[in-house]
Formats: structure tokens, sequence, C-alpha cells
């Protein structure tokens, strides 16, 4: 097998574990500090244990998207070291941005989750308040960067006495156009697929609960989630034309998207056709559409979903999942095989003495073989089916724990 | 006397000092609480009785609570690394990337069996349980091995050559030691003046490997150091010291010229890797085996102080009547294990750590002794030289290294003056701080107070059957800290007796630092966030482990 299909394999594989988990991170985040803040205001214990449940859910798990993103930075490192030796010169703002973030935001988990009923109500709402706000940054320093992946605006060559040093002007990168759409797009389909994910769950879950006080409160609970995932939906369409429109001045993505289905720009082809993802992708998010507008329908009218409502639900939350992972394995493979989308007419200036480096540190196909080595690889996959295994295991332990909880 | 900031980036120096600090202070508990669980949960399994179950649900809880602060210092420590080291970042990912990919397995395999062992604690089965949490102590250790041999291989590079002779007093610069190990391909050989780089101190390796398509060379750190330099500033062979010992022949090829100098270091290095062992590299460092012992002492002795601390302080504060026979069960447990840890670490590992750095780092070694005249040496006040020299070198007829006769620039290349005072401009110093001096001292004083009051606390425990006086639980909580403290000079010793160097004989923090470094406000908020991070932590820690004073309940918690 080439180290460039190993590589891209295992990046593929442990980033699509951490996005899903990060995106239900997200949504856990915002919702449960306020869940938990209206249950108590309201005196709905029923409502605080949904709360409290989702929060075990989420300690549980959260450590569990982290070892995944150290696992891609690590592969990013083992299978392209010069890369992440520029990306590292260059980016450091975007990414102090997110790793303060992720230090705050591990912190915060771990404080709200012991701090519950042991810390005074207002200074766990605080922590509650920063549990919500890391979790609304950390994407804003990565999504940065992806920005930066789609076009490098920014980016300078300064000349010196010590050679050519690349360097990012931070204001000029946030006015990166492809950032804001990006971003707002990341944090509605993560409150979308996080609402009907729990949502669906917690429908399901109606059915089995025997105390009154907890059906009601998970009752309501399905219906706001119903709510904000439909209302979640609709919007990502919007985003999402925004984000495309965003790209057409990214020539050689878009085109790997778009020309196959009739849609250039600059009179281009596709040179690594993706259209297929992006159809499925679009395939999976009306499925979703449909779901959900049947089960708010049936809540408008009877009230609240019967079980195959339920199931609905649930499947719109896992095709939501399924689509997350869709639309960043799209993201990355239409600007494939560089990790610089238009590194090919950045908007720009290289000197022409760095431009032959660039080209070869920004090519995914330019594999570092001491990492494909065989002994490695089969090492990789002893390990990777272990540990995947291992966590299924483990996520079916924490279900197990939450069936108990009914 | 050399300093902190003569060395180059020092403001990021100390960022990086108090950021994987942090993340050291916090990981050690991750080291060290399992064991403390697993051996209490094999007695309960033996015994049946149920504070020893109770008590390794507490150590438990300890440990994952620490865990995932931890795992967010090292998340930050990591990028930390790729944004204000990245040049040595990439060297890393490039050559010796093995442990730190191997490392992704290990912090996996800790997420997955600490979160199990805490979630299914009444829902395994008694055995299966006891597996899941061996697996949770296995899982940490693993990543500390891997890490280590990353830290090793910086501390000492798998095939160096030291500059220092003990059996005779002598430092070996004029031959041109320290060297390194390198497999250069032949064809590199062919284009270079052999004779001139013989001139320059590099040796041909005696015994060479058969049908081999390189030649193994021992190579000056010197040039190894300014080669690390010019590969990342982007230096090609005309303007490369490579021009100085190219056979004149070459010396028209443009295309030879014109070749990156990083290009021609790197078909070197990866040769020599390939040679030594892609996987095992950073494990064949010679200081590897002390050093992951002496890691793993240090974190089982701070855990069991820590520990210890706290059943301490709740046996001093007030507890429930109930719980009496569970506090004393822990205190002397805790004691009992930090005594034996702290004889283990003083004795064995930290005898072993202190060999290998006197063999292997002997400029770091005579700054570790302070064998100048030129400032206070307590080793030298308190007459145990003798005593260091038999610990050290195993006899008291070898020498000591004497600081004041390393030369101030051997790490650098003097072929030209001007080539010299470029050199030094960007490097500093090549001799190692001072400062260390009393940092060590300091730290062994205070291991043999913590030591000996361990001693005197077991033998109440041991000898008459008691728990120890109230005078010395109330000792507990500054023994605690002041284990803590000495584990960080430990580290700190480690890490700035390194200096010049950040992979001693390869690389410089000149070279392994960003181009764009952040303004010093930013470092120092930065700085200071961390910081109040881990304010926070002992604090959430004290009020969920300690103000409680309840029994411990997994459910519900």
């Amino acid at each position: 097998m080439e180290g460039v299909t190993i590589a891209v394999f295992w990046l593929a594989y442990v980033f699509s574990f951490h996005i899903i988990l990060v995106n239900l991170g997200i949504y856990l985040g915002l919702m449960v500090p306020y869940l938990k803040y209206r249950a108590k205001k309201m005196g709905d214990n029923g409502l605080l244990r949904v709360s409290k449940n989702l929060m075990k859910f989420y300690a549980a798990t959260y450590a569990l998207a982290g070892v995944f993103a150290t696992a891609f930075t690590v592969f990013l490192l083992s299978f392209y070291p010069f890369f992440l030796g520029l990306a590292g010169n260059i980016a450091l703002a975007p990414f102090a941005i997110a790793i303060l973030m992720i230090v705050l935001h591990f912190f915060s988990i771990s404080s709200y989750y012991y701090g519950w009923d042991r810390f005074k109500e207002s200074t766990h709402n605080f922590i509650g308040i920063l549990l919500a706000i890391s979790a609304l940054l950390i994407p804003l320093g990565f999504r940065s960067v992806f920005a930066f992946l789609n076009t490098p605006v920014g980016l300078y060559f300064d000349v010196t006495s010590e050679g050519i040093v690349p360097r990012l002007d931070l204001t000029e990168a946030l006015t990166n156009p492809t950032l804001y759409p990006l971003y707002l797009k990341s944090l509605v389909a993560a409150i979308t697929v996080g609402a009907l994910a729990t949502g669906g769950y917690a429908a399901v879950k109606y059915f089995k609960a025997e105390d009154e006080e907890y059906k009601n409160a998970l009752k309501l609970y399905t219906q706001k989630t119903v709510t904000i995932g439909l209302i979640g939906l609709i919007i990502m369409f919007f985003l999402g034309l925004w984000y495309t429109l965003s790209l057409r001045g990214v020539e050689y993505k878009f085109n790997n998207i778009f020309a196959p289905l009739g849609w250039s720009v600059g009179g281009g082809s596709a040179e690594f056709n993706v259209s297929w993802l992006f159809v499925l992708k679009m395939i999976f998010y009306i499925a979703q559409l449909v779901l959900v507008f049947q089960v708010y329908q049936a809540i408008k009218k009877a009230g609240f979903v019967n079980r195959g409502g339920a199931n609905k639900l649930l499947y719109a939350g896992l095709l939501g999942i399924a689509t997350i992972a869709l639309g960043e394995l799209l993201n990355a493979f239409s600007q494939y095989p560089y990790f610089v989308a238009d590194v090919q007419s950045p908007p720009v200036e290289i000197p022409p003495q760095a431009a032959p480096y660039l080209l070869n540190v920004l090519n995914l196909a330019n594999v570092n073989k001491l990492a494909t080595l065989t002994g490695v690889q089969l090492l990789t996959v002893g390990f990777m089916v272990f540990l995947s295994l291992s966590a299924v295991w483990f996520l079916y332990v924490i279900f197990k724990e939450f069936e108990k909880e009914v | 006397m050399p300093s902190w900031s003569i060395y180059p980036a020092s403001a990021d120096r100390l960022l990086s000092f108090i950021g994987i600090g942090v993340h050291w202070s916090i990981l050690q508990y991750v080291l060290g609480l399992p064991l403390l669980a697993f051996i209490a949960e094999l007695i309960y399994l033996k015994t049946g009785n149920e504070k020893w179950m109770r008590l390794a649900k507490t150590f438990v809880k300890g440990f994952v609570i620490v865990f995932a602060v931890g795992a967010a210092t090292g998340t930050a420590s990591e990028f930390g690394l790729v944004l204000l080291w990245p040049n040595l970042t990439e060297a890393a990912g490039r050559y010796i990337y093995f442990p730190l990919y191997a490392e992704v397995f290990a912090f996996l395999m800790e997420v997955v069996f600490i979160y199990l062992l805490w979630y299914g604690w009444e829902r395994l089965p008694k055995k299966v349980h006891v597996i899941v949490m061996l697996l949770a102590l296995i899982g940490p250790w693993f990543s500390g091995a891997m890490i280590v041999s990353v830290n090793s291989y910086m501390v000492a590079p798998t095939g160096i050559h030291p500059a220092y002779d003990p059996t005779t007093g002598e430092w070996l610069y004029q031959q041109g030691y320290p060297k390194l190990l390198l497999a250069v391909p032949n064809d590199y050989v062919s284009l270079l003046n052999v004779t001139l780089l013989q001139q320059l101190g590099m040796e041909i390796v005696k015994n060479q490997p058969a049908n081999a398509n390189f030649t193994l060379v021992l190579m000056p750190v010197k040039i190894v150091n300014r080669l690390a330099y010019e590969s990342w500033h982007g230096y090609t062979v005309k303007d490369s010291i490579l021009y100085l010992v190219l056979k004149p022949e070459y010396r028209n090829n443009a295309q030879l010229l014109n070749t990156p100098v990083k290009a021609i270091v790197d078909k070197i290095l990866v040769t020599t890797i390939n040679y030594v062992g892609v996987e095992s590299v950073t494990f064949k460092s010679p200081v590897y085996r002390a050093s992951i012992l002496h890691v793993l002492g240090s974190a089982i002795t701070v855990s069991s102080f820590t520990a210890f601390a706290g059943f301490a302080l709740r046996k001093l504060k007030g507890y429930k009547p109930e719980d009496e026979d569970y506090i004393d069960t822990g205190l002397k447990y805790t004691l009992l294990f930090a005594l034996i840890a702290i004889a283990v670490q003083g004795f064995v590992f930290g005898h072993e750590m202190g060999r290998a750095i006197a063999y292997y780092n002997p400029e770091k070694f005579a700054a570790m002794e302070a064998t100048s005249n030129t400032t206070f040496s307590i080793s030298r006040a308190f007459h145990l030289e003798g005593f260091m020299k038999m610990l050290a070198y195993g006899s008291t007829s070898a020498h000591l290294p004497n600081y004041d006769k390393i030369p101030d620039d051997y790490c650098v290349l003097g072929v030209t003056q001007s080539l010299k005072t470029e050199e030094m401009s960007r490097v500093g110093s090549c001799k190692p701080p001072l400062l260390i001096h009393y940092v060590y001292y300091t730290k062994i004083g205070l291991a043999i107070l913590v030591g000996l009051y361990a001693l005197l606390g077991s033998y109440y425990v041991v000898i008459k059957k008691a728990i120890p006086p109230k005078w010395i639980l109330s000792l507990a909580l500054p023994a605690a800290v002041v284990i803590q403290m000495v584990s960080w000079m430990g580290w700190a010793v480690r890490e700035i007796g390194r200096k010049p160097w950040t992979i001693y004989g390869v690389m410089t923090p000149d070279v392994a630092h960003t181009f764009n470094p952040a303004p010093t406000s930013a470092v120092a908020a930065v700085a200071l966030f961390f910081i109040v991070i881990l304010l926070a932590l002992a604090y959430l820690v004290w009020k969920v482990l300690w103000i409680p004073g309840r029994p411990v309940s997994v459910e519900g918690e």
C-alpha cells in the first residue's frame, strides 16, 4: 500500500471519531449549564436529572474526543513532520486561542462535574458559563486554521539575513472570506446534531421511564430539541450556501466538489472528484429534514410522538452524526493532495526561492517514509483494532449505566 | 556565571518551563495513584475487607480528577512544543517519531480504561475490575515510557560519545569530543574531503557493517550543531560549511552547490536512524533505563506522600467515628508506601540516574557539583567530593569533571573567527549554568529530610504498632509540598542543566525555536493562565476530596 494512502487513512479515521465527539461536546457544553440553570430555577427535578445525565455522558466521553485529537496531531507529526514544522512557525495565534480554551474547557468539565451539589449555585453557574464560552471559542481557533488551509490570507514571507521567514498577519487572517461561514456553520451543525441525537435518545428513553417527573422532563427536553433541530437544519441550508459561495475564490477546491455537478469557477474541472461525497451529504441532510419535520408535526398534532416517532428522531440524530463526519471528509478531501487548497494560485506573493520547498511540504504525497514502515503499520492496525473495540465497550458500559438511570 | 537569559529564547523557555512544569506536577499522580489503588484492590481481593476497596476507590477518584486536567495540560504542552519549538517538533516527527506515535495508543488506553474503571466500578465482576485496574495502571506507565524515551534522547542521544574521561580527569575537547555516531551515505562520502574532516575531529568507526552503502563516523557535535542551524535556516551547500569540506572538483558543480543543506542532513539522519533502528532509537539512549525508573520512582513517591498527607489531615481535623479504621489503614498504608518509594528512589533509581548523567552529560555533572573555583560549592564545603566520585564512578581514584576547564565555545565550530563569533552570538554560551548546583543540592537536602520524616513516622507504625503522634501528622502536608518541590527541582536540573543544548550535541534552542515568537506580554499572560488553572485545580481537589469528609461513593457522584 502506498504511503500516502496509509497516512490519509489513519488521519481520516481518527479525525472522524474526533469530530463526531467534539460536535456533541459543543452542544453539551452549551446545553448542560443552561438546562441545569433552568431546572434549578423552576425547581424541576426531572429536568435536573436529564441535565445531570447529559453531563455524565459528556464528562465520560470528552477525554475520548481529546485522545483522538492527540492521535490526529501525532499522526500528522509522524507522517508530515515538515508540514507541521511550517504550521508551527506560522500559526501560533489561532492555535494558541484553541489550546488555552481546551485547557479551560477540560478544567470546566471536571469542575462542573465534581462541583455538582458541592459548589455554591452561583459558583457552579459561573463554571457553566466558562464551559459554554470555551466550547464556543475552541472551534474559532481551529476553524481559523482550516480557513487558512482553504486560502492563506495574511501569509507573508520576510526576506531576512537568516533566510526567508514566513509569518502570519492575524488581523488579515481574521478577514479570510471562508472563516466566518465555516465557523458559524460548524457551530450551528454541532448544536443541531447534538439536539437531534440527544433528543432522539431522550424520546426513546421516555417510553421506558417509570418516574412521572422524569418522563415529563424527557418529554419537554425532546420537544425543545426537535424545535432546535428543525431551526438548525433550516439555518444550515443558508450557512452551507454561504460557505459554498465563499469557496468560489478557491477554484481547485470548489471545482473538485461542484464541477462534476455542472457548476464550476474559472472554467476549471475537477482534478480530484469528490462531488459524490457532497451528493451523499445532501441526501443525508434531506433525510434528516424530512424525519425531523415529521416528528415536529406529530408533536404539534398530538403533543408528543409515539414510539415510531421517537425512533425517527433517533435516526435523524444518527444521520446527523454521519453527516458531520461526511462534511469534514468532504472539506478535507476536496483539496487533496494539498494541505493548502489554493497552493498553486495563492493570494500571496511567494518568493521564487521558497516556492519549491512550499510545494513539496504542502503536498500530501510526500509522506515521511520512516513512519509507513510495515512493522509500524502492523503495530498500528493491532493497537487500533484493540483500542477501537475497547472504546466501543467503554461506550456500551456508559450507556448501560444510563439504562439503569431510567 | 551563565544564567537563564544568556541562552536563546529565554521568554519561551520560561513559558515551556511553566507549562511542562504544571503538566509534570499533575501527571505524577496519574502515574502514582493507580499503583496505590491497584495494590489496595489486590489486598481487598485477598482479604475481602471492604476498607481496602474503599481505599482503592479514594485513590481512583483522585486519579480520575487529575487525569482529566493532566490530559488538558498534556495537550497544551504538545501544542506548546509545536508552536514554540516547531523545528524541534519537526525533527522529532521526522526522525524519532515512533515513541510519540506509540504514545497515542497509550493515551487511548488510559482514557478507555481509566473511565471504564470509574464508570464500571459496580458493574464489572471483581476479577474483571482488577484487570481493568491493571490496564488503567499500564496505560499511564506505557505513556510515560514513551515520552521519557524521547526526553532521554534529548538528554543523551543514541550514539553520543562524551568529552570526558573520569579516570584521567581530562576533558577531550581537543580531540573533537563530544561526538555523535552518524551513518553517512557513501555517495556523500565520495564528495567530501575526508582528511580535512578528520583534522576537524571526525573519526571513521573501525568496525563498519559489511556491504553497507554508508560509512559510520563519529562526528564532532560542533559540526552537527552547525549543520542543524544551516538546515533550518535555508542554507544551500554553496553558503554552508559543507562547501569548505567539498573535494575541489565538486566546488563548481552548480546542482550540488544549490542543494539545500537540509536535504543532505535529512538523508544522513534517515540513514543513521535506519541503521540504529527506527522503532528503537530513543530507547537505546544511554540514559533511558535510569530515566524511566527515576520518573516512575518520583511519581510514586510524590503520590504516596500526598495521599498520606490527606489521611493525616483527616485524622487531625476530625472524622466520622465509623471511618476510623478506614482512615488509620489508609494512613499506615500510604506512609509505608512513601517510605519504601523514597528509599528506592534515592538509593537505587536516583543513584543510577546520577551515574548516567556523570558519564553521558559530564558538563552538566560538573555544574551540578559546581567544580568551579569561581563559586561556592556545597559538596566542596562539606568535603563530599570523594563520596561523589565513589557514587558517580565507583572509585575514589576517579576525578570529578572540572567546570572551569570546559571551554566556553566547545559546542561551536570555529574554523574562522567570524564563524565562531556568529556561532557564539546565537548559542550564548556552551557551558551549563552553575545555578543547577544549588537547585540540585537543595533537592537532595530536602529529599533526605522528607525521607527521615517518613522513617520516623514508620517507626511508630511498624515498631510501636501505633498511629504516629500528632506533631508528626501535622508535618505531613508540608512534607507533601516539599516532596513535590523536590520532584520539580529534579526535573529543573534535568532540563536547565542541559543548556546550551535542546538535544544534547545536536540542536540548540535558537534552532529549535519558532521564527515568529509571541511578544513577552503574551507569553506572561499564558504563563499566568497556567498558574491560575493549577491553583484552581488544587482548590477543586481540596473541595471534592477533602471537604466532604464522607464515605466515597461512586454512585451518583
